[in-house]
Order: C-alpha cells, then structure tokens, then sequence
C-alpha cells in the first residue's frame, strides 16, 4: 500500500519538471542568441508524459519521457534598428506566447496539488490502518 | 481450531476483503491523479458492482456451511477503463472532479472497514479478557 506515495510523488516530479520547462521558456522569451553566442533565438521547450513510473514503467505511476523543441516558426519583430535584424529589418524573437506558458504553469501547480492531496488522503489511510494494531 | 473460527468469522473476512479492495482502488486513483496530464491516458478504476456481486455471494456461501470452512481469499475486483469524462484532444479521459469524489469516498469507506474491524477485534480481546467495557 505504501507504493501509492510513489505513485504521487512520480507524479509531484512530472509536474515539478513541466514547470521549470514552463519557466526556463518565460525566462527566455526575449532571448535571441544561443548559449556560445550563435544568432539563434531560444525556441520553446515543452515536456512529454507518458506512463508509468521512471526507472521501471511497469509500476504506476508518471514520468517525463522527453523534454522536447517546439518547431513552430519564430516570432518576426519589425526592429530595423537593431543590430539582429536580417535585410528587411525583422529580428527573430523566440515562439513563446506568455499567455500559453502562464495557463500550463497554472495547469501544473493545480496538477501539482492534486498529486499532494491524494498523498494526504493516502497517509490518513494508513494512520486509520495503523490504529488496528493498537 | 476454536480460535481460528472467532478470528475467520464471517464479518472479519467480509471487513478485510473490503479492505483490500479499498486499498487497491486508492492505488488506482492515485496512478489517474498522476497522469492526468499524459496524453492517452485511460482512466482505471475497480468495479464495484461485480465485487460486491462476488462477497454477496461469497456470503450466502459462508451461511449455509460450517463457520470458519469458507475462505474469501480469492475474492478480488476486476480493473476496468471506465468511459465517464469528456475525452481531450490529447486522447485523455480525465474527471478531475469525478477523481476527487471517488477519493473521498474511498478514504471514508476505507475509515469505515478500518473502525468497523476494530470494533471486532476489540470486543474479540474483550471477550478473551472475560470483561465488559
């Protein structure tokens, strides 16, 4: 029965993993150079679940089966002045849309809490079992 | 063995069976918290219905034949995907709310077996102790 604080806790890790994704992209939303200086902007990461527990998903439970690069193009900025800019004046902006990333953060943290709430309700079940032995 | 008879009663094995069963399904409900975000994900839960079906029935057993003779071991609870929800663009089932009531109602029914199996171990020491509370 303790395997169920697995469960939840496989599940505390999934969402916990989403939202540093979540906030590695809002952190670099204005981001146009890589990590060497290459002029690539940063591109969107998102997370994969899939099931079954990390390590063995044979067990229940979650766990992030890639962090991935979301392909969608980039976002054209008219800045003529900027020293990014290709021929016609447009600099490349990364392809994260703030109000996206702000409702799977909130999705997440909600996900998150419901993980923590039937770790609860987990562990009152096993205090109410434990009292047979008294 | 007399002793075996006051601890494989009836009611005992009836409360431990409902138990397990309880114990399963937190398991199952957590796993569909736990996923709630995987896409394809199905939705598990127990029947209820068919194991109550089989303890009834278990029970009408255990009343026509010697105390103690009929085992409830091999009763269980057949897991299902059942098709309640809405099912999302990424092919997920899920019922947040319907996975909070169930969870509720399984740690009450859990709380319920595990005071009612108390009381029957208690007044089972008591009646060993030859006092009466």
């Amino acid at each position: 029965m303790f395997s169920i604080l697995d469960t939840g806790a496989s599940g505390l890790q999934a969402q916990r993993i989403r939202l540093d994704t979540i906030a590695a992209n809002i952190a670099n939303m204005h981001t146009t150079h890589g990590p060497n200086g290459e002029k690539t902007p940063f591109r969107r990461r998102y997370v994969q679940f899939a099931e079954g527990r990390a390590g063995d998903t044979s067990l229940p439970g979650v766990h992030v089966s890639g962090v991935e690069l979301d392909q969608s193009p980039f976002i054209q900025k008219f800045e003529p002045g900027n020293k990014d800019a290709d021929e016609n004046g447009y600099v490349a902006y990364p392809n994260i849309d703030t109000t996206v990333e702000f409702v799977n953060a909130l999705d997440a943290s909600r996900a998150y809490e419901a993980n923590v709430t039937m770790m609860e309700t987990a562990k009152s079940m096993f205090s109410s079992s434990l009292r047979l032995l008294a | 063995m007399f002793i075996d008879r006051l601890i494989n009663e009836t009611p005992t094995q009836v409360l431990e069976q409902q138990l397990n069963f309880t114990e399963t399904r937190q398991q199952l409900l957590a796993d569909n918290i736990a996923n709630v975000d995987t896409p394809g994900y199905q939705q598990k839960d127990l029947s209820l219905d068919s194991f109550q079906a089989m303890l009834r029935q278990k029970v009408a057993m255990a009343d026509s034949s010697p105390d103690g003779s009929v085992s409830f071991e091999d009763v269980h609870a057949e897991v299902e995907n059942p098709a309640n929800g809405i099912l999302f663009h990424d092919g997920n089932n899920r019922s947040m709310e319907q996975l909070m009531t169930d969870n509720a109602k399984n740690a009450l029914m859990h709380n319920l077996v595990v005071e009612l199996l108390r009381s029957q171990y208690q007044s089972l020491s008591e009646a060993l102790k030859e006092k009466v509370s």
